[in-house]
């Protein structure tokens, strides 16, 4: 009877409309955005598996996407149903079963990775790779319609999963690495019609443009390709961008290089720009700093304020006051870093001088992979504990004069590991206040992962490990509670979601995508 | 009875006939009638064996679902042939260079979307039937318009050949596509199963509802054998607003 009532609501659930009330309620028994939530907090309030159960999780089942040498994917789930993307590719599943419900597949290059779908109404939206946005029937996979909102010809690529904000599919590009410009842009729901374009690179003349040294902003770079945030109350969008082009050589484009390495705050209706905050100005390490960008609010120095968490790519983890941009705090968050001895009041960093990349190569920490990256960090807002996936890593960096060609993958150098230096991944649990780190979790393996986390109200945090696993954390003290080997590198970041009333953590590897769940249910 | 087999003997000769009719053109673009035809001969002497007499695969995978050999380009498909394939049980061919050519026009053959064929019909017309009198938005869909039992169509023409278009219209039941096998919910609920095994089964039915069924939840589905496709398409359209069809149809491709 409990399996026919469970039939029962879902089918009479499934005509829902995903609307942004329903974002906003966060991640629960569905995960509804690529961070779980607007905030991007990736905390649960599912409780079913905590620290005294979670011993007993066990597989439940696994999908098996063909062809897929490398999935990013963050699933969503809605009614039972779960969405997850592979380069050009939406497969949806019964999130209770994993048995496929239909595949779409678009014809188009496999240029990059995908990192997951966007619902909304009744609709599911993704990016194939040649920076097409594809609007899909929820239930049935019917094609709907393709907006294609940059050109591959010219060099753009996309990976990110969108974000919806009041009926705005908000999308970015990778490509930066080759030069291509970048750019948040809206685009409708309904139509698929540009709304508004914000250029990560100011155009010649445009306040901001003075920091290039006359590099052609057509080719500064400083791509969008990681999902931003959202405060709805202040009616602002938050979105990371990446590193100034050419790379690893700055010669050419002299100052700050605005907006790259930047968190921009834009105005949800017309993509203005409120304030920005530069992280690395005049990258040569390509530290992008489109790691995901947490939204609490918390007291801070006896005030109650709004505030964005970033635990950068350059080492650095950053306070900011995001109703102004205001500068707060950044403490380092690894021991690997020595480009800087510090951040200073204004929230720019004191640079190490001589550490730029040279023809001869220079040692730098940390490594271009950076002391965390794209791979999701996570909040657990009772205890207060941010949980950033770490890499203590340096790299010998090199550099190149000469002169820069877009589009050819010049990068104007490059970097290379250190083989007596191996990195060495942590799960770290920063305080999110104070930035002191709480525990460490040291993890074993090749340091070749790009694995994330999910909190949960049960007092745990999942994390994906150096050497294929999933294992589960108690939140407060770190201890490690549970482990289930994949035997497969991980890329992407754990989610949590219920089906059939019954709650399950969902993580894919490299080729599959396993879920787990307790073994007495 | 259009199952029987007088039926469908009637019905595959009028597909040829159709077939003719409309102009089809089955071979790549940058390769002759005859280099194809070359390429068939060889095909079925070496390749057949493994991917099928008529490409569809076997004990190696099908060449006519079009994605395999749409991606690779015409030298990756002869080094394929040629070489072989690493990591697979695809043996190297050492075939002359022309005949390595031939089976490259042949198997691009197998994947000829409909979009790139010479299609003798009036695509407006056929638009007209399919939205109206023809009935199809009723199951099918293209670009979000239409119902849910059949496959959508939005990009039918890219995704498929022109005689695939064609059995499809006139011998539905000659293959179901996965996803879309009919079954009654309830005793009275039309609906379509997406997928199923003995435990759990996904179900969609017509209002667009999805159940997700459990165990003994199966119970409750009746499958009907075939698809929810007329059987009588071939006998209640003319040969000229078949061909209408299969132009308007043959002109939904991706983007």
């Amino acid at each position: 009877m409990r399996l026919l009532l469970c039939a029962l609501v879902l089918s009479a659930a499934a005509i829902g409309q995903i609307d942004e009330a329903a974002i906003l309620e966060g991640a629960g028994d569905d995960w509804l955005t690529y961070s779980g939530d607007y905030a991007s907090l990736r905390h649960s309030s599912l409780d079913q598996i905590n620290r005294e159960n979670v011993g007993s999780l066990v597989t439940k089942w696994v999908y098996h996407v063909p062809g897929a040498r490398r999935l990013e994917t963050t699933p969503l789930v809605y009614d039972g149903v779960m969405y997850l993307t592979n380069t050009n590719e939406l497969h949806a599943l019964d999130a209770g079963t994993g048995r496929r419900i239909w595949t779409y597949v678009a014809e188009a290059p496999r240029r990059a990775q995908n990192r997951g779908a966007a619902l909304w109404g009744d609709a599911v939206f993704f990016l194939a790779a040649d920076c097409h946005l594809v609007k899909l029937d929820r239930l049935t996979g019917a094609l709907i319609w393709t907006r294609e909102f940059a050109s591959y010809e010219e060099g753009y690529y996309t990976s990110l999963a969108p974000l919806i904000v009041k009926g705005q599919v908000l999308v970015g590009t990778a490509g930066g690495g080759t030069g291509q410009r970048g750019f948040v842009a809206a685009l409708s729901t309904d139509t698929g019609e540009e709304l508004w374009r914000f250029w990560t690179v100011p155009a010649e003349g445009e306040p901001g443009s003075e920091t290039w040294g006359g590099f052609p902003s057509k080719w500064g770079g400083a791509p969008t390709w990681t999902t931003g945030s959202y405060d709805p109350e202040l009616n602002l969008i938050y979105w990371p961008t990446g590193n100034p082009w050419p790379d690893f050589y700055g010669g050419r484009r002299r100052g700050d290089n605005l907006y790259s390495n930047s968190v921009l705050a834009l105005d949800a209706d017309t993509g203005e720009m409120k304030w920005y905050f530069q992280f690395t100005p005049h990258d040569t390490h390509d530290w992008d700093a489109n790691e995901q960008l947490v939204l609490v609010d918390r007291e801070y120095n006896g005030e109650m304020r709004k505030l964005m968490l970033h635990a950068d790519r350059n080492g650095f983890y950053y306070l900011l006051d995001r109703e102004t941009g205001e500068y707060l705090q950044a403490t380092r968050f690894v021991e690997r870093l020595d480009w800087a001895t510090g951040i200073d009041e204004s929230g720019r960093p004191i640079e190490v001088p001589g550490l730029e990349p040279t023809p001869a190569g220079v040692k730098v920490c940390p490594s271009v992979r950076g002391a965390t990256n794209w791979m999701s960090p996570s909040i657990n807002p009772e205890i207060g504990l941010l949980y950033v996936v770490t890499l203590e890593m340096c790299d010998i960096y090199t550099g190149s004069a000469k002169e820069p060609v877009p589009s050819s993958g010049f990068r104007g150098g490059g970097s290379q590991q250190i083989p007596s230096e191996p990195g060495q991944f942590y799960l770290r649990a920063l305080d999110s206040l104070s930035g002191e780190i709480r525990w460490e979790y040291k993890m074993t393996g090749p340091a070749t992962m790009w694995a994330g986390t999910v909190s949960t109200a049960g007092g745990l945090v999942f994390t994906g490990d150096d050497d294929g696993a999933l294992v589960a954390l108690d939140a407060r003290t770190g201890e490690a509670l549970w482990h289930f080997s994949m035997g497969n590198t991980l890329y992407a970041s754990p989610m949590t979601f219920t089906a059939d009333g019954k709650q399950y953590v969902t993580i894919a590897t490299a080729n599959d995508v396993f879920t787990f769940g307790l073994f007495s249910d | 009875m259009f199952g029987s087999e007088s039926g469908y003997n009637a019905h595959a000769v009028r597909l040829g006939i159709l077939t003719a009719l409309t102009g089809v053109v089955c071979f790549a673009a940058d390769y002759t009638p005859a280099a194809v035809e070359a390429g068939k001969a060889q095909f079925l002497d070496a390749c057949a064996a493994c991917h099928g007499t008529n490409g569809e695969g076997g004990f190696g995978p099908s060449l006519v679902d079009g994605r395999e050999v749409r991606r690779a380009d015409d030298e990756q498909l002869f080094k394929s042939i040629q070489q072989g394939v690493s990591g697979a049980d695809m043996p190297p061919f050492s075939f002359p260079d022309e005949q390595i050519w031939n089976l490259v026009g042949f198997v691009r053959s197998l994947s000829a979307p409909a979009v790139e064929s010479n299609v003798d019909g009036d695509a407006a017309a056929g638009e007209a039937l399919f939205f109206g009198a023809g009935g199809c938005v009723g199951c099918h869909r293209i670009r979000g318009r239409g119902g849910l039992l059949g496959p959508d169509l939005s990009v039918i023409g890219s995704s498929r050949r022109i005689d695939q278009i064609l059995e499809a219209l006139l011998d539905p039941n000659a293959r179901i596509t996965a996803g879309f096998a009919a079954a009654t919910l309830d005793g009275n609920v039309r609906a379509v199963v997406k997928n199923h095994t003995n435990f759990s089964a996904q179900v969609l039915d017509s209002s667009g509802r999805l159940h997700l069924l459990r165990g003994d939840e199966l119970e409750r589905l009746r499958f009907e054998g075939e698809s929810w496709m007329p059987r009588d398409v071939a006998t209640r359209l003319e040969d000229h607003l078949v061909r209408d069809l299969v132009a308007f149809l043959s002109r939904q491709a991706a983007r």
